[in-house]
C-alpha cells in the first residue's frame, strides 16, 4: 500500500488530466446512439456509487457489504415520493440524502464506536443490507414487495424533457462531475490524509490526538450518503425501484469494481466501474450469462495478483518496474 | 384477543421434527464456517458455493449410477478435493491478511455459481430420496428423508465433537487456533493442520448440499442464504465454538420451524439477523466462544 505522500503526489500529477475525460464525457452523446448513451448514463451513475463505496472501503478501510442498501434507499426514497405521494422528483434527492445519513449514523455509530474487527464488521453490515433487502421484499404496503414501486421518470425542467436519453445523460454527468468533484476536494485536503493514516495506524493517529471513531463515522456517513445520491439518480434510468437495486448482487459487483479499479484511489473505482457496465452491455449481445463469470474470474486475479488494482498497475508501470 | 394456534400431537411433532432436519443442514453448513473460521481466522465466503457444488455433485454422480449414496460419497470426496486444492494453491498465502482472504473466497464463490448457472441453467432441480415416503413417528406421518438428515447431523455432530476432544489431530487444532507459535515449537505441522481442516470444512458444506438436495431441491444459488444463515448462526453461537454452533443452528431450526405459525417466515430470517446485529455490538464472542479458543 503506498504511502499518504506518494498518493498525494499522484493525485497532485494527475489533477491537470482530469479534465480530459470530462470532455470525453460529454462529447459521448454527439458521437454514440441512444442505447449505448442510455447505458453509459447508468455507467457514470454506478461510477459515482463505486467511489461512494471506495470512501468507506479503501479510504477508511471499514469493509462494508452494506453498499446495495444504501443505493437502494436512495432509489426507493425517490420512487416512493413519486409514485406514491405524487409528489416532486427534486424532493427525493433531499429526502434520500437525509434518510441515508440517518440510518447509516444509527447502524454505523454502534460498531465504529465498540471498534469492532474488521471480520465483524464485515458479518454486522452483510446481515444488515439482507435485513434491509428482505424488508424491502417483505413489507409490501411501504415498498411494494416484489413488484417494486413504478413507474417513474424524469420531469421537464425550464423546458428540458429530462425523460429523454440526452437530457438526462447530461443531468447525470452534471450531477456526478458535482458531487464526484465535492468528494475529489474534501478527500485530497488534510482530511484525506487524515483518512489514510487512520486506516494505516489508527492507534498512532489517537496518540496524535485526532478522534479517529468520529472522522471513520464522518466518512461511513458520507460514503452512505453519496450511494444514495447514486441510486436517486439511478432509478429514473430504469423507471422503477426493485429490490434487486439492493440485492447482494449489487453489493458484490460493486464491491469488484471497488478492488479492480484499486482501493482507496478514488478514480480507479469510477473508470473500472464505468467501463466494466459497458463492457457487460456488448458481452450481454455474444453470451448473456457470461458476465458475472469474467467479472468473478478478473476479480480472483485482481485479489491475488495485483491488490493494488488497476491504478496500482498504472503506478507501476510508470515507475518503471 | 389473539389465540395460539391450537396445535395437534402429531402437528407438534411434524414441526418439531421439521425445526430439527432444518437446524441440522444449518449446522452442517455452518459447523465447517465455524471450524475455518475458528482455526484460521478467514470468512470463507466460498463456503455457500461448495454446498452448491456438493448439491450438483450429488445429482449428477446419483443420476449417472442410480445410487443416492454413491452421488452423496463422491460429490464430499471430489468437493473435498477441491478444496485441498483451493487451499494449498492460493488460500493459504492470505491467511495473514483477512481481507484479500475474504475477497479471494468471494470471488471463487461468484465463479463457481456462475459455472454452475453457465452449465445447468437457473432452475432448481430435483434429488430423488433414497428412502421415498413416510414413516409414522408418534402418530405424525413424517418423510423418512428428513429423519435421515437429523441422524446424519447427529452422527457429525458427535463425530467431529470427538475428532476435536479425543483425537491427535483434535489437539493438534486447538493448540495451532490458540498459541500457533508454540504449537509448532512442539511439533505440530500447522500448515497441514490449516489444510487438513480446510478439507473437513469444505466436505462438510458439500455433504450439507448433498442432503438437502433431496428436500429443498438444488440450485446454483442454494448456498448462499444457507451460508448467510450459518454466518449469523457462527456469531451467536461463538465464533470458533463448534458446540455453539450445533446449539443454535437447532435453536433456530426451531424458530423457524415454529415461527411459520405466527409470522411470515420472511419475518422470522428479518428477527435472526437482527439478533445477530445486536450480538456483534455486545456480545461479539456469542455464548460459547472465547478467543479463538474452541470448546
Amino acid at each position: 500500500m503506498s504511502t499518504v505522500a506518494e498518493l498525494r503526489r499522484y493525485f497532485t500529477e494527475t489533477r491537470r488530466w482530469l479534465l480530459v475525460p470530462v470532455v470525453l464525457l460529454a462529447i459521448l452523446p454527439l458521437v454514440s446512439e441512444q442505447h449505448l448513451l442510455s447505458i453509459a448514463t447508468q455507467a457514470i451513475i454506478l461510477g459515482l456509487f463505486a467511489i461512494s463505496v471506495d470512501i468507506a472501503l479503501g479510504y477508511v478501510g471499514l469493509f462494508t457489504l452494506a453498499p446495495a442498501a444504501f443505493f437502494g434507499i436512495g432509489a426507493y426514497s425517490v420512487a416512493k415520493l413519486v409514485v406514491d405521494y405524487g409528489s416532486s422528483f427534486w424532493l427525493g434527492f433531499p429526502a434520500a440524502i437525509v434518510l441515508a445519513a440517518v440510518i447509516a449514523l444509527l447502524i454505523g455509530y454502534g460498531p465504529i464506536k465498540r471498534r469492532i474487527g474488521l471480520v465483524y464488521f464485515v458479518l454486522f453490515t452483510l446481515a444488515f443490507g439482507v435485513l434491509v433487502h428482505d424488508f424491502t421484499y417483505t413489507t409490501t404496503w411501504l415498498t411494494g414487495g416484489s413488484n417494486g414501486l413504478g413507474y417513474l421518470t424524469a420531469p421537464t425542467v425550464f423546458g428540458i424533457d429530462l425523460s429523454q436519453t440526452v437530457p438526462y445523460y447530461y443531468f447525470a454527468l452534471l450531477g456526478v462531475v458535482v458531487v464526484a468533484g465535492l468528494l475529489y476536494w474534501i478527500l485530497s485536503s488534510d482530511y484525506g490524509d487524515v483518512l489514510h493514516a487512520t486506516r494505516q495506524n489508527e492507534v498512532r493517529m489517537r496518540y496524535l490526538g485526532y478522534d479517529t471513531d468520529r472522522e471513520k463515522l464522518i466518512a461511513w456517513v458520507m460514503s452512505a450518503t453519496v450511494s444514495s445520491i447514486a441510486g436517486a439518480m439511478y432509478v429514473a434510468t430504469v423507471g422503477i425501484a426493485s429490490p434487486s437495486l439492493m440485492a447482494f448482487s449489487l453489493t458484490g459487483e460493486v464491491t469488484i469494481w471497488v478492488v479492480i479499479g484499486g482501493l482507496g484511489t478514488f478514480f480507479g473505482p469510477f473508470v473500472a466501474a464505468f467501463a466494466l457496465t459497458i463492457f457487460e452491455s456488448y458481452l450481454g449481445t455474444v453470451i448473456p450469462e457470461g458476465y458475472l463469470l469474467i467479472l468473478g474470474a478478473l476479480f480472483i486475479v485482481f485479489v491475488f495478483v495485483l491488490p493494488d488494482g488497476l491504478v496500482g498497475l498504472l503506478q507501476r508501470w510508470r515507475d518503471g518496474e | 384477543m389473539y389465540e395460539l394456534p391450537l396445535l395437534t400431537s402429531s402437528e407438534f411433532v411434524t414441526y418439531l421434527l421439521n425445526g430439527i432436519s432444518q437446524g441440522m443442514i444449518i449446522f452442517l453448513v455452518a459447523s465447517g464456517l465455524t471450524l475455518i473460521f475458528g482455526l484460521i481466522g478467514l470468512i470463507n465466503f466460498a463456503h455457500g458455493a461448495l454446498v452448491a457444488l456438493g448439491g450438483y455433485g450429488t445429482l449428477l454422480i446419483a443420476d449417472a449410477t442410480g445410487s443416492f449414496w454413491a452421488g452423496l460419497a463422491g460429490a464430499v470426496v471430489l468437493v473435498a478435493l477441491l478444496g485441498l486444492v483451493l487451499e494449498r494453491s492460493v488460500l493459504h498465502r492470505v491467511y495473514e491478511r483477512p481481507l484479500l482472504g475474504f475477497l479471494g473466497t468471494f470471488g471463487m464463490y461468484v465463479v463457481i455459481e456462475e459455472l454452475l448457472s453457465f452449465r445447468f441453467g437457473d432452475q432448481a432441480r430435483q434429488i430423488a430420496a433414497p428412502f421415498p415416503g413416510s414413516v409414522s413417528v408418534m402418530g405424525a406421518s413424517y418423510p423418512k428423508h428428513r429423519l435421515l438428515i437429523i441422524l446424519v447431523g447427529a452422527v457429525v455432530a458427535i463425530g467431529i465433537g470427538a475428532l476435536l476432544s479425543y483425537t491427535r489431530l483434535g489437539m493438534e487444532i486447538h493448540a495451532t487456533a490458540t498459541e500457533p507459535e508454540t504449537a509448532e515449537i512442539l511439533g505440530v505441522d500447522s500448515a497441514h493442520v490449516y489444510t487438513l481442516t480446510f478439507v473437513i470444512g469444505a466436505s462438510l458444506a458439500a455433504l450439507a448440499g448433498g442432503l438437502t438436495g433431496p428436500v429443498t431441491s438444488v440450485s446454483p444459488g442454494m448456498g448462499m442464504s444457507y451460508m448467510i444463515l450459518a454466518f449469523l448462526v457462527i456469531i451467536v453461537g461463538g465464533m470458533g465454538s463448534f458446540k455453539g454452533s450445533l446449539l443454535v443452528s437447532l435453536i433456530v431450526g426451531q424458530i423457524t420451524a415454529f415461527g411459520w405459525l405466527f409470522l411470515q417466515p420472511t419475518y422470522v430470517r428479518l428477527g435472526v439477523f437482527v439478533a445477530a446485529m445486536v450480538f456483534i455490538l455486545y456480545k461479539p464472542r456469542g455464548f460459547f466462544g472465547k478467543p479463538e479458543v474452541f470448546e
